[in-house]
């Protein structure tokens, strides 16, 4: 198109219909070819989101019932001065943790010293006032549906750093000079590609109670009495580890998930290294050789190359690992469904099956609408969180 | 792409510790640690697929007894399971489904693709980042509406008049949600875009408009990309089973996955004959798996990389 202008400007007007024709032209290529994929997306991807607050408004139980604004977030969330308590406290423990590290910025060491103090009292401060919202939240609300955002986060740390650090040592092992790479990289991702369902059902007969599972005669190696893994409700604490975590009084989030709920964690760190190793093969690939050489001549030794030249430069990598892996632990569903049973007594119930099961099994669709938009609402909160927080150290080279 | 591609695949393996020279016939220390890692990585990768297979084979007192491998393989657990399960019938549906999902998946990925690639239209990148955004929206919040609109309670849905209005139990509720994503799009238009304009005016010269250009040019171009948003595709479609179990309640267009979970419901102690399930199910993604090995985990790690 830019060619006409070339042309003699004493017909001005026949240049301009052209352009006109061609853009038009242009344009409505351009709607058409995108059509389908837009009709699909705006009515299984856009409609959804919208559809699902409108129905999140109503009593809802499989048919539609009488408007009744926002009393499902209430049931669900219980006492609404616990959960601005609850969100102001998590703001201001970000604030606290901006003020520790720009503490870091001051030239004044006195002045150092007492943000750091401020901040330190911050962050106490604000950990008393979230549990105080959680608690005030808990009396109120919906016990089950509270529960299960504890367990998803147990869930999460229980897999996404150890997930991420296992890949890192897989694929830092893989790149050195390694016969049969591509052989270990094949059979690292093979978890990863295989139906989760399937795999989850491996993983039954493994962490099955019975003596002889799979799992037994592992901890049997370690002169362990068998256990009851999938179906064990009691706290790993208690079940693995020996301590009596009820006795200690402890509360509910210090004593840690149950031991099923880590049963599912092995099975999720299982499932997700063969990928990260995959990623941080790639990522490791894309660091110049100069650098190491550089490195090596200035006389560093293997851990300060890894420290100082791998691990900065692979900071975008596990970055966006970790994000793709929190965020996924958050909308984990498929082996959690399959790996649950009624012994484990819920504690295996992550927000995602519980919403399931209030849509699916209790039918009350406006109120498990309700529960996926507060879930939508707490992913969009920390991805935000962790763009803020985490994405300030990766380095972009 | 090309480039791309080539560029990774030498940089992928190239070990950064060239000056280090190791003794060829001597493994030091070093490397027989690493090697340890590396294979008792693997163990634990294969394991849970060893003990499948071993178990699968086994006769019911066997898998109560608990060996490691069974006396005699018992082949026939799997015909068992293939036909006291339906998984004849559910092989079939998954088939059909994850074929269809595909080819309406390439359909609509690619043309939208090439349009936000290489057409200047009035909004483009709005509509675009907006697509791209839905990537980021858990399946939580889209199965509740989605279910109330294929069973037609939202909008009217074409069909089968024996269907009345409802897409639940029907092929159409499996595929159609799934025949495009912004994740395909995305994925094929870094690659379109990267085409020099030079095909793009040749091909003008000659009188091609932009659908011609497409098939004749653009695509026997980009077997790559097309490629890794097949495989993906694949094993979402295969694998697929939140929402399955959602809109089938009768076997009819029941896929494997949902087959295989109620089979685990029903089963009950038959170990041997849900491991030889499991078997069936896994079968063709092993298969393309080992048949595009390279091609897979090269584009999980670019698409990784860039995504």
């Amino acid at each position: 198109m830019t060619e006409t202008t070339l042309y003699s400007p004493n017909a001005p007007q026949k240049k301009k219909f052209r352009v006109r024709w061609l853009d038009i032209k242009e344009n409505l290529t351009g709607y058409t070819f995108v059509l389908p994929a837009f009709i699909i997306i705006s009515m299984f991807g856009f409609f959804p989101i919208g559809y699902a607050f409108f129905m999140s408004l109503y009593n809802w139980r499989v048919r539609k019932g009488p408007f009744i604004g926002f009393d499902n977030y209430t049931k669900a969330l219980g006492d609404w001065s616990g959960v601005v308590l609850f969100i102001a406290g998590f703001i201001f423990l970000i604030v606290a943790y901006w003020l520790w590290t720009s503490a870091f910025n001051s030239k004044n060491s006195n002045l150092h010293l007492a943000t750091r103090l401020f901040a330190a009292i911050m962050m106490i401060g604000c950990f008393i006032v979230i549990s105080k919202g959680w608690g005030s939240m808990q009396e109120a609300g919906d016990k089950n549906f509270l529960a299960s955002l504890p367990i998803t986060l147990f869930y999460s740390i229980g897999t996404v750093p150890a997930e991420i650090a296992l890949g890192l040592v897989l694929a830092y092992v893989l790149f050195q000079r390694i016969n049969g790479k591509e052989f270990f990289r094949m059979i690292y991702f093979l978890p990863y590609i295989t139906p989760a369902v399937a795999t989850a059902v491996i993983f039954r007969t493994i962490f099955s109670p019975r003596e002889n599972s799979l799992a037994n005669q592992l901890v049997g190696l370690l002169g362990k009495e068998p256990m009851k893994w999938l179906f064990e409700p009691k706290p790993f604490t208690t079940a693995f580890l020996g301590i009596n975590a009820e006795q200690l009084n402890l509360p509910e989030l210090l004593i840690g998930p149950s031991m099923a709920l880590v049963s599912i964690c092995f099975f999720g760190v299982w499932t997700y290294v063969g990928y990260n190793t995959v990623i941080f093969l790639a990522g490791l690939g894309s660091i110049s050789h100069e650098l190491y050489e550089a490195g090596e001549i200035d006389g560093a030794s293997k851990w300060q190359l890894f420290r100082h030249i791998t691990l900065p430069l692979l900071s975008p990598v596990t970055f966006y690992l970790a994000l793709i892996a929190f965020i996924g632990t958050f909308k984990a569903f498929n082996h959690l469904y399959v790996l649950r049973v009624p012994s484990a007594q819920g504690t295996v119930d992550v927000t995602s099956i519980y919403i399931f099961d209030t849509f699916y099994k209790a039918n009350q669709y406006g109120y498990a609408a309700a529960q996926a938009i507060i879930l939508f609402f707490i992913i969009l909160f920390l991805t935000y969180v962790q763009n803020k927080v985490f994405g300030k150290k990766v380095f972009y080279g | 792409m090309d480039n791309i591609n080539s560029t990774m695949n030498d940089n992928t393996f190239k070990a950064p510790f060239k000056s280090r020279t190791f003794s060829h016939n001597r493994l030091n220390i070093t490397q027989i640690i690493l090697y340890l890692i590396l294979i008792s990585g693997a163990i634990v990768a294969v394991i849970p697929f060893f003990w499948m297979i071993s178990t699968s084979l086994m006769t019911l007192g066997e898998t109560i007894n608990r060996q490691w491998l069974p006396k005699i393989p018992q082949f026939s657990n799997y015909i068992e399971a293939w036909t006291e399960a339906k998984f004849d019938r559910y092989f079939m549906n998954s088939v059909v489904i994850t074929l269809t999902t595909i080819v309406g998946l390439l359909f609509t990925s690619i043309l939208a693709a090439y349009s936000f690639a290489r057409i200047k239209f009035f909004g483009r990148d709005i509509i675009f980042a907006l697509l791209v955004a839905t990537m980021m929206i858990p399946e939580s919040v889209t199965m509740i509406p989605n279910f109330l609109m294929v069973r037609g309670n939202i909008i009217p849905l074409p069909g089968l008049p024996e269907w009345k209005g409802s897409w639940l139990n029907q092929l159409p509720a499996l595929t159609v949600p799934f025949m495009a994503n912004a994740f395909s799009i995305f994925l094929l238009r870094q690659f379109f875009i990267k085409i020099p304009d030079e095909y793009w005016d040749a091909a003008r010269l000659d009188g091609a408009g932009h659908l011609r250009f497409l098939v004749q040019i653009v695509l026997p171009m980009s077997k790559a990309p097309l490629m890794t948003v097949l495989i993906f595709a694949f094993i979402g479609s295969w694998n697929a089973f939140l929402w399955p179990l959602l809109v089938t309640t009768k076997p009819t267009w029941r896929p494997l996955m949902v087959g295989l979970y109620t089979f685990v419901t029903e089963a009950g102690p038959e170990t041997q004959l849900l491991m030889a399930g499991a078997v069936i199910t896994l079968i063709p993604i092993l298969i393309l798996y080992f048949l595009t090995q390279k091609q897979f985990t090269e584009g999980i790690a670019t698409t990784g990389i860039k995504g």
